[in-house]
């Protein structure tokens, strides 16, 4: 075996294994670490779990932790969830063929490059007390005033926040599932109507068993990203409860160096929760869809 | 018995029923009705930005406002706020990080797509982490490795932690393009004296050019969208069109703020437009994810 | 068992100027086994997904036992499609995805898992059951795809290209299934194909398409003997076609005049017209002896394919091809002249620029 044909791979992964190990298991390396207390700057080298201890159990942030928890699962799971029931169908409406199916496809598909900042603010503007639904109602006489209008963006359910995230996370879904559905064609649905199955039937045992892989995985990617997203809960929410990404965002931005080791801790506490329901929901789905 | 019928067509139709293709009109109207509102929800907060960066004293019920002005674009670009620096230092950031991680991503995507090795699936999990592990739970443990390289609050250090969230998508959009890839083709050009660069500029490069484009598709509007790493990272003295963006809206004006995101998204739609026709199947949707 | 009728089908594709299928009619008796034969895009595919109610015909009548089905929706009509790529589905086990259309009809779970190993055992896979579909070969999945349309008792049993994705010594195999199959269920069985050797080899009748009209229902071997059409010929292997002039039993022709006395010869054109013959028909050598409907011609090349050699051979101004028995005495040779024997009985005609 030459030198090349021994090495080759490694070499070609070499570069983009040096950003992931290098720049990402660093990051979460020396941040692990400084959640433990490590701040060689100001002199503290002793390792210990105070700042865990404080933010889960004995400390002034624990409610703002506890509540941010729940107010984050929850946000995430509804957004994940109402995002792909609109993605399904929509993606089952625009499969059809109609006239305008290009001009709507297209439309569909148009708020994918805009970025979640953005998106916030679009929820903020539409769905605020003087935004332009209020107004609508107001014009057409449902309400008299801004304050008449239910609170629904800077709301502590967070309902600003998963209206944005499903406005982002729908289209994106919905492509996916699209594109499986195209590339299957009508043939296992002709398949099933021609050995008995009904309307309802060929999409419980057909088309939702086929679209499953695919909008699995987009949703596992949705659910992370809008559990540790940080723009929009930090426009769209409340000071309390605070999405946890908000929470440590400012412990981040606190002068006192001290209240890192905390922010640290919450942010690792993030990614591990992150990975142990990534982990759970692919087992939980691999195992669902073995059992089919 | 002849049992060979000739059959010539026949035109007479008159004792044939007439079936039409015509479904219920009722479905056709739900349907449309169904996709409206959809597109509705969709376009409306879009709508409003246009409304809010052309309004003038847009008094509160009024669904329309009854004057419109250019205020807000006189406002955002009046030099103090910044604009022409946040578009220059976002495009130049988001060009640099789109070429390198497509330059350094090809190799990689070759590796996964095209070749079967130990620890493939090790490797796999390690690129595509940074998709699962949100961004806030790596920018403070980077930031303390970057003021040690002296690459805090500087624009190569922005751009390298830009890498982080888009090495994935461009790595899992090439491999893909890898693994329909044929190599037969690349030996065919070598046996027809073509040396290892005129290989790669004529054989490997054009079969894989669509999915270069998506991926830096990606690569560009993961990068034009970064806040967080951008803003932790950059502490504050890189400003980018997001920075800029979020730092306007708590006790910004609802023109400016609105003008602003028209700035910011209208490189982003427009980068997708000029590469929407390589844009196809569900390969290629798995960048959107993250913007 | 059940008698199908189409009466004058049409299929018009919503924007298209051509219809797809132009008044197709056609009488399907009790339990025969049926194939539409024709190239792609004939329009044979859409006629069956017509039978099986999944494409709606623009005009036209289906009727099965003389019940008029066009507006039974697939699923209760009971005609059911066995698609060319088995399209088993990938997340089902075999078990399940035979007992699907027993599942859609809400039939309890241990009559499924009964009829499923009936089935399976019907299409001699009695073992596979707990299987994925991604575990089998081509033509164990071909078999499945069988057993999951055979368990709902069709009433016409309809195939897309059931061979086509077979290896060639599958196919044989895959074939004798299907026949045997077929004649002891006796269930109506329509399927498409493209390959004419494919539709002699199952069908008990063929119906040649082209363009979405119907040239010829008959059995294989009229389809050998007496086509319709230059065509219809061709489309058999058909190679010979030389211009001639028929008056009743007696034939003129560029190369010499012939005597015609075939069977059924009612249904050959007169007058002007094209004769035909296959070239396996044709008997050529130097012991040919000189008689009726013999005449000379100089052999231009010769192709040794084993069992046999294919001669080209030329007549006059006419070039034809004939085939030779490998066994047979006497060698033939590039440039011998030879006597030619168009058999009376054998020779055939199409109407003249047919197509």
């Amino acid at each position: 075996m030459t030198f090349w044909e021994r090495w080759r791979i490694p070499i070609m992964l070499a570069p983009t294994m040096a950003i992931v190990i290098i720049l990402f298991g660093g990051a979460l390396y020396y941040g692990f670490l400084q959640s433990l207390g490590w701040q060689p700057r100001i002199g503290n080298t002793e390792l210990s779990l105070d700042a865990y201890n404080n933010i889960l159990f004995a400390g002034p942030q624990t409610e703002q932790f506890w509540r941010g928890l729940v107010l984050t699962l929850w946000v995430s799971f509804a957004s994940t969830f109402l995002s792909a029931v609109l993605a399904i169908g929509s993606a089952l409406l625009l499969r059809q063929t109609f006239v305008g199916k290009r001009v709507a496809t297209f439309l569909f598909q148009f708020n994918l490059p805009i970025p979640h900042v953005v998106a916030a603010i679009g929820i903020l503007f539409l769905f605020s007390q003087s935004g332009l639904i209020s107004r609508g109602l107001a014009q057409i006489g449902v309400i008299g005033a801004p304050n008449q209008f239910p609170i629904v963006v800077r709301d502590s359910l967070g309902i600003g926040i998963i209206l944005s995230f499903v406005w982002k996370e729908a289209p994106f879904l919905g492509v996916i599932v699209l594109a499986v559905l195209q590339s299957l064609g009508e043939d296992y649905e002709d398949l099933a109507r021609s050995l008995g199955a009904n309307r309802w039937q060929r999409f419980r045992y057909v088309i939702l068993p086929l679209i499953l892989p695919g909008l699995l995985s987009g949703s596992v990617i949705v659910f992370a990203f809008t559990f540790g997203s940080f723009e929009v809960p930090a426009i769209l929410g409340v000071r309390f409860p605070r999405m946890l990404s908000v929470t440590t965002d400012r412990f981040f931005r606190d002068p006192d160096l001290n209240s890192r080791t905390e922010g640290m801790a919450i942010s690792m506490i993030i990614a591990v929760i992150v990975l142990v329901l990534v982990f759970v929901y692919q087992w939980l789905s691999r195992r669902a869809i073995r059992q089919e | 018995m002849a049992t060979t019928q000739n059959l010539e067509r026949t035109t007479s139709m008159q004792d044939a029923p007439v079936i039409t293709e015509a479904k219920s009109p009722l479905a056709g109207v739900l349907r449309y009705a169904a996709i409206g509102l959809i597109l509705l929800f969709l376009l409306l907060p879009l709508l409003t930005f246009l409304i809010n960066a052309f309004a003038f004293r847009w008094f509160y019920p009024q669904f329309f406002p009854k004057e419109l002005s250019l205020q807000a674009w006189d406002n955002i670009f009046a030099p103090n706020f910044k604009v022409g620096e946040a578009l220059w230092n976002s495009t130049l950031i988001a060009v640099v990080v789109t070429w390198v991680s497509i330059i350094i991503g090809i190799p990689a995507a070759r590796a996964l797509g095209m070749y079967k090795f130990r620890y493939k699936r090790v490797v796999e999990f390690f690129i595509l982490a940074p998709i699962i592990v949100p961004g806030i739970s790596i920018s403070l443990g980077l930031n303390i490795n970057f003021i040690r390289w002296g690459l805090s609050g500087t624009i190569p250090g922005v751009m390298l932690v830009h890498l982080i969230p888009v090495m994935p998508y461009v790595v899992l959009t090439l491999s893909g393009v890898f693994a329909n890839y044929n190599a037969d083709f690349e030996d065919q050009a070598r046996t027809l004296g073509a040396g290892p660069i005129a290989t790669f500029r004529y054989v490997t490069f054009p079969a894989i050019f669509p999915g270069i484009m998506v991926a830096s598709l990606f690569a560009f509007l993961v990068s034009w969208s970064q806040y967080i790493l951008t803003f932790l990272i950059g502490g504050g003295q890189v400003i980018t069109m997001p920075v800029l963006l979020f730092s306007t809206v708590p006790g910004g004006r609802n023109p400016n703020i609105a003008a602003l995101s028209l700035v910011f998204i209208g490189p982003a739609i427009l980068i997708l437009i000029l590469t929407s026709r390589f844009l196809s199947g569900k390969s290629a949707i798995g960048g959107f994810g993250q913007i | 068992m059940t008698h199908v009728y189409l009466d004058k089908l049409t299929k018009v594709y919503p924007g298209a100027n051509e219809a797809a299928v132009s008044d197709f009619s056609l009488d399907i008796p009790d339990g025969e086994l049926v194939a539409f034969l024709g190239p792609s895009g004939c329009g044979k595919t859409t006629t069956l997904k017509m039978i099986a109610g999944l494409i709606r015909p623009t005009r036209g009548r289906i009727t099965f036992d003389g019940e008029d089905v066009i507006a039974i929706p697939a699923e209760k009509r009971g005609a059911v499609m066995v698609f060319q790529n088995y399209l088993l589905f990938p997340y089902m086990s075999v078990g399940d995805n035979v007992g699907f259309g027993l599942k859609m009809r809400g039939v309890d779970k241990r009559t499924i898992r009964q009829k499923v190993q009936e089935m399976l055992e019907l299409v001699k896979l009695p073992d596979i059951s707990d299987r994925r579909p991604n575990q089998l070969s081509g033509g164990q999945q071909q078999r499945v795809a069988l057993a999951r349309a055979l368990i709902t008792e069709p009433r016409v049993l309809l195939l897309d290209e059931p061979l086509s994705n077979l290896d060639a010594h599958l196919r044989d195999e895959m074939r004798e299934l299907i026949v045997s199959i077929q004649r002891q269920l006796k269930v109506t069985t329509v399927f498409v194909t493209h390959d004419q050797e494919e539709a002699v080899l199952l069908a008990d009748k063929i119906a040649l398409m082209f363009e979405g009209v119907l040239q010829q229902f008959a059995s294989p071997d009229e389809f050998y003997q007496r086509p319709i059409s230059e065509r219809a010929a061709r489309f058999f292997g058909g190679v010979n076609f030389i211009d001639a002039n028929r008056n009743g039993n007696k034939v003129e022709t560029s190369v010499g005049n012939f005597v015609f006395n075939a069977k059924n010869s009612d249904n050959a054109p007169e007058g002007d017209s094209v004769l035909t013959i296959r070239p396996e028909q044709i008997a050529i050598g130097h012991d040919v002896p000189n008689g009726e409907n013999v005449v000379t011609g100089r052999v231009r090349s010769r192709i040794y394919v084993g069992t046999y050699t294919r001669y080209k051979i030329a007549i006059d101004d006419c070039e034809i091809e004939a085939i030779r028995s490998a066994d047979l005495p006497g060698e033939i040779n590039e440039g011998d002249e030879i006597n030619v024997h168009f058999p009376s009985d054998r020779i055939w005609f199409v109407p003249r620029n047919s197509n």
